[in-house]
């Protein structure tokens, strides 16, 4: 082989490797969740994943032409929650006007971590400590609202404006506003999507009667897409879509409201360090002494590695058991490790409200509990005033640091 | 670069040994001094394109202007300069990549030009056509990745660049006094070692893995969105393990080459190790700069809270010198290869001489 052809050939195993930029005109179906139902429910997904990803994309398009399914929609404000327009412009492939409008944005900031569907395996995910976010279970950490509870618009700018510290989420401070806003509206469009094609396909299986094969008409996904106004397999459809994007909609109301803070005096960081420590709080169980020291638990994985492991009875260590889930799409099983409080750095945001709401709604998708809050001084609940105490103490931490 | 044209040399190197041996103050310069400063411009020119290029890439800026030959309806060179600097930074960065690419076309052509009327060495005639049309394809291809918006273009165009550089300095040190004045007489020289093929092969393996680096990073870079997250992590393994392969080389390389008592080899084989070693620094903190602090370097204090911009301009810098160092490095190392050949060539002259 002559030297002067090894490069060509270099390019030529790089392309093979990687592909080329062939636009990606669907989006990637959920495979790892039919094979999380299939495996809960022993029965297989095969069709209900098939007749669910073509329901999912006759209502919700494609990446390069998204669609907002409003006619589908009975609430106004879930026909409101995202603009198309923004939709449109976060969608597709990158360019820019004369007048540095910016398209494709979503594929320019964030599809090498999130990937196309907002499944948080994007190209580079694997190499992430913690892993970018899957958006399709609607479970969000950084948020104001409830346990539960879906984020609020707020929430979502602000974590993108803010960043995450300690992980590969950049701050987009220099990215304008109205950019920031389509992309939230996307990652709201990405997150329903896939919060409907998973209760599709796991309602295909426990409603519809799917399994092997495809159910009678009336009750098949398939007259969705025929058009078929009158078929319950439509009115369960447009049900879980009224419900999904209704837990959207009404996310301003989920807010935690947050007491008056108290004085942050050396009294209370030291108040706060005794119920950091007290069975009550029992923040040092997971964050050890002064937060100094978190304890790694061999058991403690997230929401989105539990789902397909210990909920479905897989140990996550078992790499054989975990492999076909790997194939399918999920990373590596890793296990969550509290954060060292003494280093200042607080993923969700410092400031004092957001420390007291993380305290008393924990940490979704993840093993943060929440702190029982009392109106009074009891045994088992802490008030506010004691939760307050808290904060002033586990932001001391930093400071001290 | 293929050794049957150096050996082309020999004719018209010959009367100027005699000249340079018997009769030196009153010496005849046989070689292009216009084309060799003409040479350096172009190093001097594309290497500042690869830093903008690299640039647009960094800050997504590719498709900045829709269209192309021209900017937005206009005449690329017509364009107003009022808008371009006034404008978006994208259009800013995208329309001056296009404008010191059009400029390093017409340098390229009056290379062409010089050394067909002041140059005697036909190869070196036939590497400034191989310039241009490096050029002119590396124009193309860039317009291409405009007109189509297709990222494995921007690919090629970008792994295309260095090539071009490399190719600009080639021209550079074939043209210099250097390489001209260069004579050598192992008997003269005792000490000096002959160049074997072993060493040829081994000075060509620095311009393999460089390459190589840059196509791997390229594939980084202009990461698919459907690339496997294995994939994609297999690729930066590659590229971490070939980083260090390449530094742990560059001191071998340099040790053979200074054996052979000449500076316009062992210099540019030390520089080598020292734009590998920085090239390693860069890389980690493109990364940094991309995705955070890894785990590997958890140890360190300063990590922890590290928080990722996006778009921050000295993050963008150091992503971009992490791309035209690349090219630097694969320059040098082509650069190093061609020293070799040359001097395996003149070698082996002189010993036939000797005969």
């Amino acid at each position: 082989m002559r030297p002067t052809f090894l490069p060509s050939l270099i390019v030529l195993a790089a392309l093979l490797l990687c592909g080329c930029d062939a636009p990606v005109d669907h989006y990637p179906p959920n495979e790892l969740y039919s094979l999380v139902v299939s495996t809960r429910e022993m029965v297989s997904t095969q069709v209900a994943a098939d007749d669910t990803t073509a329901v999912v994309e006759a209502w919700f398009g494609t990446p390069v032409q998204p669609r907002w399914p409003a006619d589908q929609m009975s609430g106004s404000a879930a026909k409101a929650l995202v603009r198309l327009d923004n939709l449109e412009r976060a969608a597709g492939r990158v360019y820019a006007d004369q007048d540095d409008l910016h398209f494709g944005l979503y594929n320019e900031h964030c599809v090498t971590c999130h990937g196309v569907s907002g499944g948080g395996n994007g190209p580079a995910s694997l190499l992430q400590n913690p892993y970018p976010r899957d958006f399709r279970a609607g479970v969000f950490k950084w948020k104001s609202t409830a346990r539960n509870a879906r984020p609020t618009r707020d929430d979502l700018i602000k974590i993108l404006q803010h960043g995450a510290a300690g992980s590969a989420m950049p701050t987009f401070r220099l990215i304008p506003e109205q950019d920031l806003e389509a992309l939230v509206d996307y990652v709201i469009f990405l997150s329903v999507r896939g919060q409907f094609e998973r209760e599709l396909i796991s309602g295909a299986v426990q409603e519809l009667e799917y399994d092997e094969a495809r159910p009678s008409d009336g009750l098949s996904l398939m007259s969705i897409v025929g058009g078929d106004e009158e078929s319950e397999a439509l009115s369960f459809a447009r049900e879980t879509l009224d419900r999904i994007t209704d837990g959207w909609a009404r996310a301003d109301d989920a807010v935690i409201q947050v007491p008056p803070e108290t004085v942050a005096d050396a009294a209370s960081i030291q108040r706060g360090r005794e119920w950091f420590h007290s069975p009550k709080a029992l923040c040092s169980g997971c964050h050890g002494q002064d937060g100094d020291h978190p304890l790694a638990l061999q058991t403690n994985y997230d929401d989105w590695t539990t789902e397909f492991t210990s909920r479905i009875g897989i140990t996550p260590s078992d790499r054989e058991a975990v492999r076909p889930f790997r194939s399918a799409g999920a990373l590596r099983p890793r296990i969550i490790v509290p954060r060292k409080l003494s280093d200042g750095v607080f993923r969700g945001g410092d400031d004092p409200q957001t420390v007291y709401r993380r305290l008393v709604t924990g940490i979704d998708g993840t093993p943060m509990p929440a702190v029982n809050v009392s109106d009074q001084p009891s045994a088992t609940g802490l008030t506010s005033d004691q939760i307050w105490d808290i904060v002033h103490y586990v932001r001391s931490l930093g400071e001290s640091e | 670069m293929a050794e049957p044209n150096l050996s082309e040399q020999q004719t018209s190197d010959a009367p100027d040994d005699s000249l340079h041996d018997s009769q030196p103050s009153v010496a005849v310069d046989p070689r292009s001094k216009l084309l060799h400063r003409l040479a350096v411009l172009s190093v001097c020119l594309v290497w500042p394109l690869i830093w903008v290029g690299g640039l647009v890439t960094t800050y997504d800026a590719g498709m900045a202007v829709p269209d192309w030959p021209g900017t937005y309806g206009y005449n690329l060179l017509l364009y107003p300069i009022s808008t371009w600097l006034s404008g978006p930074f994208d259009l800013f960065i995208e329309h001056g990549h296009r404008l010191l690419g059009a400029v390093v076309g017409l340098l390229a052509i009056v290379m062409v030009i010089a050394a067909f009327r002041r140059e005697d060495r036909r190869w070196v005639i036939g590497l400034t056509v191989t310039i241009l049309l490096a050029v002119i394809s590396q124009g193309v291809l860039g317009g291409v990745r405009v007109l189509l918006g297709d990222r494995t273009f921007a690919m090629i165009h970008g792994c295309f660049g260095p090539v071009v550089f490399s190719l600009c300095c080639v021209a550079a040190v074939v043209t210099s006094r250097s390489w001209w004045d260069r004579r050598h007489l192992p008997s003269a020289v005792p000490s000096q070692k002959p160049i074997g093929m072993s060493l040829l092969a081994f000075a060509t393996v620095p311009t393999l893995l460089s390459y190589t680096q840059l196509v791997l990073g390229a594939q980084l870079r202009h990461v698919q969105p459907l690339t496997t997250p294995g994939t994609f992590t297999l690729i930066v393994a590659i590229h971490i393990v070939t980083a260090f392969g390449l530094w742990l080389l560059t001191p071998i390389l340099f040790l053979l080459v200074r054996r052979c008592g000449d500076l316009t080899l062992s210099r540019p084989a030390g520089w080598l190790i020292w734009f590998v070693g920085a090239q390693i620094l860069l890389g980690t903190g493109t990364w940094i700069v991309n995705y955070g602090w890894p785990g590997i370097l958890e140890f360190l204090p300063f990590g922890e809270g590290y928080l990722v911009r996006s778009k921050g301009f000295i993050d963008s810098i150091i992503v971009t010198a992490h791309v035209a160092v690349g090219s630097l490095i694969l320059a040098t190392s082509v650069v190093i290869g061609v020293q070799v050949l040359r001097q395996r060539f003149l070698h082996q002259r002189s010993l036939a001489v000797l005969v």
